[in-house]
């Protein structure tokens, strides 16, 4: 049996990531490959389109109507859905109150611990938009995800987001085995989108792994809560997620430590691609009437 | 002038003087407390079955709970191994206690130190504090290991142990294969014993990831779980399996660390387990634990290696004993001395002499869930009567194994078994359905002063009185002294209620 | 001291630091001095940061706000908020006895109440459970005057909102509810955490206290006795001169104290402070708001009691001036008497001290009345009002360490050979094992009173019998080499 493979999506929220990510697990799962997947954002909705499910039970629903968390059995936080694919949502509090990022480790701690890896040929972890607090790298620590893929597009505060992910997992790369896999591109039919992709790709010592064009038949698909992959099996989208997915399959171990940039130097290659214009140090902190005067 | 220089009243006897008691009254004015109707109505009604429903009622609230938190029973076991430095990551404040908590209880000093995580840590993370911490422990204290386990504010942040030990040693803080073990150890997960269970698996996995095992050798490797008793029983423990001529590795062995002589000398760190007999650990014959809530993961560990386990409950008593001998000849393939043989008639014997002080008697008990198990056992065995047997730290397991073992006596049959509850609900059920002696740790003062109940210190923590640690409690031997201070308590508290009359305060009993 | 004594003491203390880590050495440096007469301060840098990895001796925030300042009120119910270890580590350590209320119905001091943190409660937010802890605790001690909310460190990190609760209840059960925000992990020690709790106390108790009842009577010669904890009766030892000399002792805070003799402080006509460090703060925002004055005094040791006792009287008119001078006159044959019986067995020896934020200098001269001299001495978590407040007690030449750590304590122990060692229990037993008597002198080594006249008997009585047990003669075996 291959080694497992353990990988995380990571990107601005809003960007597509769970979308772009269960796409590609569904591709994944077509090849053969046995799924597991650990949705690590509160909202609980990173399995939806596997499981055509609203919101999953989480682990920490569960353990919170049961006592605590050692009174779950893996069974009850686990569910199978499309091709087999399994599913777990950490889950955790509504915004404003609790820790969230506990949330994480605790379902992580809960999941190694009764054997839901075993058997399987992939761990995914979904997680939420900002590393916010240790709880949310918890999936790049020594031992978990290897391969780290950032969800992103075209637009400024994406690649702001991708750039601070990056930050992120070279903290851990130093003393861990963390790689960062490459970034996906979720076009938003920006300008230049493909080559700044490229561009940022090339800047963060990493590559653009696959450049996912933008098709309305995802919204489609949504609406059914399925992927493309099950919903128009034929159709070129779903050939997209293929490709990307047998990207990611051939890609295992060629991660790299990535070179994240400095605020200036992004927003350098930002006016290079024109998609920033220079601050007119004129017109900072002044109101519209002063300007108008 | 109530003091005197030829007989200086000190707390204990001077606010008893009038001058004192004037002084009371003259306060109370000025403290608007409640009217003594109230306070006579309320003493009463905290004695009621109403007032024990509303308490057992109780959801969020917890009153003087029987348990500590994960990082005491992973400084317990972190000490327990050769020049290991006990090190929490976290805030200061957690290792003070520690420290103070088993410095009180064994009347030892008890070193462990601190990361010292303050406000910019809780939000830029500890990682500054975890190397500069290892860099000065390492410089100063000179240890051969160091055992790092987490309080809240580590694991609420969500610090990563690895990652900052492999920056630490990255930086030159410590050395490359300067040992470190390590154990997440939340105060909101388990108790003590969880968080003795995690360290020593801490140290196992440190030691034995990625190794098979190799020729079993002749040892035995105990877990001693979390034992207030630790300094006689380990003793006990190794004197046991000298009289088999079976070498024992006793996992954290914390018997010299926590008895140290007054030699002029002060000991930061006196024997324990050291790593070489770690690492051989891993072909012994097999591991048996001591208290099989304090090693669940351990095992589990040990378990997946290949090598066999058993577990038992804080065994005291006959049958625990014997068990426990059958087990380490079974594992060891060496029948059980007749020196121990005859150390069991021996027990057999002054259970016999003192049958009928005991039969009949009924007890409460409340403490870990080991010891609470090991406890019952014993006590139906004499043909005393278990009442209330109560683990803060107690689950749905311990409860049914409870109730499996009270179904194999006759005298268990009154016996409720309480998991999960404090030690203010054990007031409620000692109010209304009393036992004759109460057995468990000085957190039961106050219910033998509350209801009259006298209290048998026979578990950790032991505050109020000295040096029992020093003295075995388990095997056959151990049990001796279990059954001497049962049976002290009994004859004593029947030489009190008997002493005014003088019917009955008999000189032969 | 000579000049070669005290050069050996700065040669022990770089001996000391050489064996740190350099930058560690640099800032514990700052900390360590050898004072010199006439300086106004010790020397030393205070309420910093302790060093990861050296063994502070220090505890928390919580600590100082729940262990000392909160914990001894009688009448309210103390919730250890958060997991069970704070709460249950601290629970009745620190012997704060109280006259009058019985357990679990009018006095909760030695029980350890605790809402115990599960992981839900982390991940959930644990605002619901506060609530919930304080219905049940209404429902099970009705006759409680209040609730205090200690948070632990979670608490904060989660971002719960105990005010919001605090609030809340209180309007539903018509009593107080004190959210206190001491998480352990704010400030750099305990100090913290008095300060937070006499925040709270001013904000939620003695600022809302409602005016006096009509039977009120307010006399010149009402005090109130502020930062006394009561541990083995303090309070009591030292109620009681204040009294004989003629004034109305209104409130005790927080020793045997009660939600009512809070309420009463607005009225005092004036606070005396034993504990400076841990209470200084409601004193200077009750002189600003009520415009009360306030006095420290110190009750250690016959020449501090008398000092303290004109002091205060000089604050007041000759009735109470010449009560001082009666009960000074009254206790004198019994200093008298225990000088005569123990100062001769105890002159000359050396004690070394380290303890919290007052008494390593207030109990110095207790110390020279006895005999006995303070050899070096420090502070866990004072600050430089206390330092400097520190000269006036301390010789030439004494070493002043501050929030030492227990590397160093033991070293200087070893260097200096004192003839009793005043700390806490975490060295006990450490210093005892190298054949020097110790005293606790945070619990009095479960011993006391040592405030008052009586007290000072007990406190003469109990160093006597720690320095000259025969055991301290016993830790060499006589085949030994030496």
């Amino acid at each position: 049996m291959a080694p497992l493979r353990q990988i995380a999506f990571y990107g601005k929220g809003g960007i597509g990531k769970s979308t772009t990510s269960q796409n590609t697990l569904a591709a994944l799962a077509e090849m053969g490959q046995k799924i597991l997947i650990v949705g690590c954002d509160p909202k609980a909705d990173s399995t939806r389109l596997i499981l055509h499910a609203k919101a999953q039970n989480s682990v920490l629903s569960l353990a919170a109507e049961a006592g605590s968390v050692e009174d779950l059995e893996l069974a009850d936080v686990l569910k199978s859905g499309y091709r087999d694919i399994r599913c777990v949502e950490s889950g955790g509090p509504e915004p404003g109150v609790g820790c969230a990022g506990r949330g994480v480790i605790t379902a992580i701690n809960f999941l190694e611990e009764n054997g839901a890896y075993e058997g399987v040929d992939y761990v995914s972890y979904d997680v939420l938009g900002d590393v916010v607090c240790g709880g949310f790298a918890m999936p790049i620590r020594e031992n978990k995800a290897q391969e780290i893929y950032i969800v992103m597009s075209g637009e400024m505060m994406a690649l702001y987001a991708a750039n601070n992910i990056a930050k992120g997992i070279l903290k851990y790369a130093s003393s861990g085995g963390v790689r960062l896999g490459g970034l996906i591109c979720n076009s938003r039919m920006t300008d230049k989108e493909l080559d700044l992709a490229e561009a940022l790709s090339a800047r963060l010592n990493s590559k653009l792994i696959h450049f996912v064009p933008r098709d309305n038949i995802v919204q489609h698909a949504e609406l059914r809560r399925m992927t493309v992959l099950e919903y128009d099996p034929e159709s070129k989208q779903a050939e997209e997620y293929r490709q990307l997915a047998q990207k990611i399959h051939a890609n295992g171990g060629k991660g790299t430590i990535p070179t994240p940039i400095t605020m200036e130097e992004l927003e350098e290659m930002l006016m290079e691609f024109g998609i920033m214009t220079p601050e007119d140090e004129n017109i900072v902190g002044k109101a519209k009437a002063a300007v108008v005067a | 002038m109530p003091q005197t220089v030829e007989k200086i009243l000190d707390h204990s006897q001077l606010f008893n003087e009038p001058e004192y008691q004037e002084l009371f009254e003259r306060k109370k004015q000025f403290e608007c407390g409640s009217s003594l109707e109230e306070i006579a109505k309320q003493s009463a009604y905290i004695n009621t079955w109403e007032y024990r429903e509303k308490n057992l009622a109780r959801e969020a609230l917890t009153v003087n709970p029987a348990k500590a938190c994960q990082p005491l029973g992973a400084l317990f076991a972190s000490v327990g191994f050769e020049k290991t430095l006990a090190f929490n990551h976290g805030s200061q404040g957690c290792t003070a206690y520690f420290r103070s908590h088993l410095a009180r209880h064994f009347k030892e000093p008890c070193a462990a130190v601190s990361t010292s995580m303050t406000e910019d840590a809780a939000v830029f993370g500890g990682m500054n504090n975890l190397i500069e911490g290892l860099q000065n422990a390492y410089t100063v204290y000179k240890p051969k290991m160091i055992a790092i386990s987490t309080t809240c504010i580590a694991e609420v942040i969500g610090d990563d142990l690895t990652a900052y030990v492999q920056n630490a040693r990255l930086k030159g803080a410590i050395p490359q294969d300067f040992p470190i073990v390590k154990a997440n150890t939340p105060s909101f997960v388990g108790s003590h014993v969880n968080g003795y269970d995690v360290l020593v698996k801490g140290v196992l996995v440190n030691f034995w990831d990625g190794k098979t095992r190799g020729e079993v050798t002749e040892k035995i490797n105990i877990i001693p779980g979390f034992d207030g008793f630790a300094v006689g029983n380990n003793r006990e423990l190794k004197r046991i399996f000298g009289e088999f001529g079976v070498d024992l590795t006793i996992i954290s062995d914390v018997s010299d660390q926590f008895d140290t002589p007054t030699d002029g000398e002060y000991r930061m760190f006196d024997g324990g387990t050291t790593i070489e007999q770690v690492e051989e650990a891993i072909n012994a014959k097999g591991t048996i634990s001591m208290q099989k809530y304090c090693s669940d993961k351990a095992l589990d560990f040990i378990s997946a290696t290949g090598q066999p386990t058993a577990s038992f409950h804080y065994p005291m008593g006959l049958k625990a004993t014997d068990d426990l001998l059958m087990k380490i000849s079974e594992l060891t393939g060496k029948p059980i001395p007749a020196s121990l043989e005859k150390e069991r008639g021996r027990l057999v014997d002054a259970m016999a002499d003192s049958s009928n002080w005991l039969h009949g008697k009924s007890y409460s008990i409340f403490g870990d869930p080991d010891f609470v198990y090991g406890m019952t056992q014993f006590l139906l065995e004499t043909g005393g009567e278990p009442v209330h047997l109560l683990a803060t730290n107690g689950g749905k397991e311990w409860e049914a194994e409870m109730k499996a073992l009270l179904a194999t006596s006759p005298y268990g049959a009154k016996a409720q078994v309480w998991a999960g509850k404090d030690l203010w609900a054990m007031r409620s059920l000692l109010a209304t359905e009393p036992s004759d002696f109460l057995i468990g740790s000085s957190y039961g003062k106050y219910l033998e002063r509350d209801l009259g109940i006298p209290l048998i210190r026979l578990t950790f923590p032991i505050f109020d009185r000295h040096h029992h640690h020093r003295f075995p409690t388990w095997g056959y031997q151990g049990s001796l002294r279990v059954l001497v201070t049962v049976l002290d308590k009994i004859l004593d508290v029947l030489d009190a209620q008997t002493s005014k009359t003088g019917i009955s305060f008999d000189l032969v009993r | 001291m000579d000049a070669e004594s005290k050069a050996a003491r700065k040669q022990l203390v770089a001996d000391v630091l050489s064996e740190y880590p350099e930058k560690t050495a640099k800032k514990r440096a700052k900390h360590i001095n050898v004072y010199e007469e006439g300086a106004s301060d010790c020397g030393v840098k205070s309420n910093i940061k302790s060093i990861p990895g050296v063994m502070t001796v220090r505890g928390c925030a919580y600590a100082g706000a729940k262990g000392v300042v909160w914990g001894p009120i009688k009448d309210m119910v103390h919730i250890s908020h958060g997991p069970v270890g704070c709460g249950q580590y601290s629970w009745a350590q620190r012997r704060n006895y109280v006259s009058d209320g019985v357990t679990g119905v009018t006095s909760w001091v030695t029980m350890q109440v605790t809402s115990d943190f599960q992981e839900k409660d982390i991940v959930f937010g644990g605002d619901k459970k506060l609530a919930k802890v304080v219905d049940e605790i209404e429902a099970i001690f009705p006759l409680n005057k209040g609730i205090s909310v200690m948070s632990e460190c979670p608490v904060g990190l989660i971002g719960d909102d105990i005010e919001a609760v605090a609030k809340k209840k209180t309007k539903e059960i018509g009593k107080v509810i004190a959210p206190v925000r001491c998480e352990g992990f704010r400030g750099v020690s305990q100090s913290l955490g008095h300060h937070i709790a006499n925040d709270v106390m001013r904000d939620y108790i003695v600022d809302k206290a409602p005016p006096a009842p009509e039977t009120w009577v307010s006399t010149p010669y009402d005090v109130l006795i502020v930062g006394d904890y009561n541990i083995g009766g303090d309070a009591w030892s030292s109620r009681i001169l204040l009294e004989e000399m003629g004034l109305r002792v209104i409130g005790q805070w927080s020793g045997d104290g009660s939600v009512g003799e809070i309420e009463n402080g607005p009225r005092a006509k004036l606070n005396l402070i034993h504990c400076y460090r841990s209470m200084n703060y409601i004193c200077r925002h009750m002189e600003e708001k009520y415009g009360i004055p306030w006095i420290e005094y110190n009750f250690f040791g016959p020449s501090q009691i008398a000092k303290s006792l004109r002091a205060i009287a000089a604050l007041f008119d000759e009735t109470i001036q010449a009560g001082a001078e009666r009960v000074i006159a009254k206790y004198k044959p019994l200093v008298d008497g225990i000088l005569a019986k123990y100062k001769p067995r105890l002159e000359g020896k050396k004690i070394m001290l380290y303890v919290g934020g007052l008494r390593p200098r207030h109990v110095s001269d207790a110390y020279g009345d006895i005999g006995m001299d303070v050899t070096a001495t420090g502070y866990e978590f004072a600050h430089s009002d206390d330092y400097q407040r520190t000269t006036e007690y301390i010789k030439d030449g004494t070493l002043v360490y501050d929030d030492a750590s227990e590397f160093e304590l033991e070293h200087f122990v070893k260097a200096l050979r004192p003839d009793l060692v005043g700390s806490g229990i975490k060295e006990k037993y450490g210093t005892q094992k190298m054949g020097v008597p110790f005293r606790q002198m945070h619990s009095w080594d479960y011993s006391g009173p040592y405030h008052g006249y009586d007290g000072f008997a007990i406190f003469a009585r109990d160093m006597d019998l720690a320095v000259n047990n025969p055991v301290w003669k016993m830790h060499k075996a006589p085949w030994g080499k030496e």
